[in-house]
């Protein structure tokens, strides 16, 4: 199936055409996101992306779709309510 | 440390001792005290009983990184309850050198007198205070009377000044000060009190800190390694690259994959141009142009996050400094606008005449809404503009902001609570940030508490409730400290640290719960302010269309529930 990935901030990949930051994939039928990561070599230390597909946060156990869009957005870390609301 | 009372119909200067109660407090929650204790909360808020607090955080003083920041308060005339903007630059690090623990300007200046312009200059310094006209600075934009200040008071000084928004006392001016570099770009932006500046005839206010110096430390070893702590875990933090490098125009394709960027006059929460107003074509376009321009910028000395900008154009020359998210939100996707240089020139229009650019963005798509210009036109946005700086009746009303556009031009769709214009998060597609529009003291108010940040579903309403609540009481605390909300990064890694630097500086024992019980004071003395003067359980309400109209691509409607709202501040 082909899915669109964004890549947000430091995640963008540099090349020699200048910043990546919007690809498309092919992953196999019953792909996760966490199999998406792993093609991207990106591994998110504890909540440090957030991961969003079609607009809503998941986490790395969601199953893909065909036509997906995913973002993944650094983001500060720690998840406990507490913690939300810091920066603009 | 020393409470400085200005009273400006006197033209008087008494330096008291700092009251038992108030000494806890810095910042927000300083003027929250203050506000409550001295204003009468029905008074009108460009009359002769408010009165403008300028006060330093708690933290304030010491160069600690993202830690300078400036409260200024009063009672606000756009929303006409309790308000507070915050600021970086250097004011705040002035005001703590001459040992200020805050500034109250009581009353008004007269129109006649040493001033033939009706203006006046405030000079502060160790032997006092001096009353000066402002007649060769006195309607100029905000760039010119800097450099007019600077050239009459010498460049090591401090600056907060009113432009001709302020002058002309419209509910969307703002209140500037100088940043590190002496460029006036440091708003305390939101709720109209640079109006109030205006009504006391004030156009500007020069801290000359010469012979001052920092605040003495009760423990300074304990400080220092405190200090040392935060920042190397300010410096360490993956945040603070991502934000060096791209700013706070990141969240443009951040909002825009939540479905969260306001678009059109808040008609959509994704726009198709966001990409050529994203922090990272930002950055790519800095990069390409060079010159002048910087994609990194501190506002205040020893930041080490430098999250600000400068944005220059094609020639290598500055249009605009900084160009911020929350400006490329209100005056780009709002308006349909999908080019940075375009906004560039709204931004530094709004900011030379002194006004909330997030204010006039939304005034400006209700105005697009009403058909006076169309999405996407920033040539006519600029034209509307100028009416603003001519001081045409049309101006004057744009000048008032979103719901005074709105009512007069016959608009539904006005996005405002309790009169002021919401930030660039929609309330219907990031609904923690949309709960506390509606119930912060301090109106539609994204600072207050924003939740776009957090690991929660942002389309569900219930879950949202405590991430607001946990915001806006973070949120107070740091507005009370003074400490930037991207400290956030450093203080979170290591939250002891906040107690640690309070108890080395100011010999108290306070516990590592310091933050919240600042932030949850603060949050209560400011809705009992707003309480005295008139406001309900009503007034916690998101505008009716937005429980109803569907806000694409998530068809998404405000659904927080009144009973939920209304427990907000029940800890």
């Amino acid at each position: 199936m082909r899915v669109t990935v964004h890549l947000h901030t430091v995640l963008q990949r540099k090349t020699p055409e200048g910043m990546l930051r919007q690809l498309e994939m092919m992953l196999p039928p019953a792909g996760t996101l966490g199999d998406l990561l792993r093609t991207l070599d990106i591994t998110p230390q504890g909540d440090a992306i957030l991961l969003v597909v079609n607009g809503r946060q998941v986490d790395v156990t969601q199953p893909l779709s065909e036509g997906d869009e995913i973002h993944l957005i650094p983001a500060l870390s720690g998840g406990a309510p507490h913690h939300a609301g810091l920066a603009d | 440390m020393e409470v400085w009372r200005v009273n400006l119909a006197e033209q008087s200067l008494k330096r008291e001792p700092v009251p038992e109660s108030w000494s806890r407090f810095g910042g927000r929650g300083l003027s929250a005290r203050i506000l409550l204790d001295e204003v009468p909360p029905t008074c009108e808020p460009l009359g002769p009983h408010n009165k403008l607090i300028f006060a330093p955080g708690l933290l304030t003083g010491h160069v600690l990184t993202s830690c300078d920041r400036l409260s200024v308060g009063a009672k606000s005339p756009l929303t006409r309850g309790i308000k507070e903007a915050n600021a970086g630059g250097s004011t705040g690090l002035h005001m703590t050198n001459m040992g200020m623990k805050a500034l109250i300007l009581e009353k008004e200046l007269p129109a006649n007198g040493k001033t033939k312009s009706g203006w006046w200059v405030l000079h502060l310094s160790l032997t006092g205070a001096r009353f000066e006209p402002a007649d060769d600075v006195a309607g100029l934009g905000v760039h010119d009377a800097t450099e007019k200040l600077l050239a009459r008071y010498g460049k090591k000084v401090g600056i907060a000044l009113i432009g001709p928004g302020g002058e002309m006392r419209l509910s969307a001016a703002g209140i500037q000060n100088l940043d590190k570099d002496n460029l006036p770009s440091r708003m305390a932006g939101r709720g109209g009190l640079g109006a109030v500046m205006g009504a006391k005839r004030l156009k500007a206010i020069v801290f000359d800190d010469a012979g001052g110096k920092k605040p003495s430390l009760a423990n300074a070893e304990a400080f220092k390694a405190a200090q040392k702590k935060f920042t190397k875990n300010t410096l360490e933090h993956p945040q603070t690259k991502g934000f060096h490098d791209y700013g706070t125009p990141a969240m443009v394709r951040m909002t825009n994959a939540f479905g969260g960027l306001p678009t059109r006059n808040f008609s959509s929460g994704v726009f198709e141009g966001a990409e050529t107003i994203s922090g990272e074509f930002m950055r790519e376009v800095l990069l390409k142009r060079g010159g002048e321009s910087e994609p990194s910028h501190a506002c205040m000395a020893g930041c080490v996050i430098q999250c600000s900008n400068v944005y220059g154009g094609e020639d290598g020359k500055a249009i605009v400094a900084p160009l911020e998210y929350e400006t490329i939100g209100l005056m780009g996707s709002n308006l349909g606008i999908p080019d940075l240089d375009a906004v560039a020139r709204l931004n530094w229009e709004a900011s030379d005449l002194g006004l909330d650019a997030i204010e006039i963005g939304a005034a400006l798509g209700v105005a697009a809404e009403a058909g006076l210009m169309k999405f996407g036109d920033g040539t006519r946005a600029l034209e509307l503009m100028r009416e603003i700086r001519q001081a045409t009746p049309l101006g004057r009303i744009l000048g008032h902001g979103a719901t005074m556009t709105g009512r007069v031009l016959g608009v539904l769709r006005v996005p405002a609570v309790k009169g002021q214009a919401m930030a660039a998060y929609e309330p219907r597609g990031i609904k923690g940030t949309g709960t506390t529009y509606v119930t912060s003291p301090q109106g539609a108010d994204h600072t207050a508490g924003n939740t776009v940040r957090a690991k929660v579903d942002h389309l569900d309403a219930k879950a949202n409730i405590a991430i607001s609540r946990g915001a806006q009481i973070n949120s107070a605390g740091f507005d009370t400290l003074g400490a930037c909300l991207f400290a956030g990064f450093g203080f979170m890694t290591a939250p002891e640290v906040i107690s640690e630097l309070l108890n080395a500086r100011y010999g108290w024992q306070v516990g590592t719960d310091i933050l919240q019980l600042l932030g949850k004071e603060t949050l209560t003395l400011e809705r009992e302010f707003n309480r005295r003067a008139g406001f309900t359980a009503a007034d916690d309400r998101i505008p009716e269309y937005m429980r109803t109209e569907p806000l694409p691509p998530h068809n998404a409607v405000f659904d927080a529930t009144d009973e939920d709202l209304d427990g907000m501040f029940n800890w």
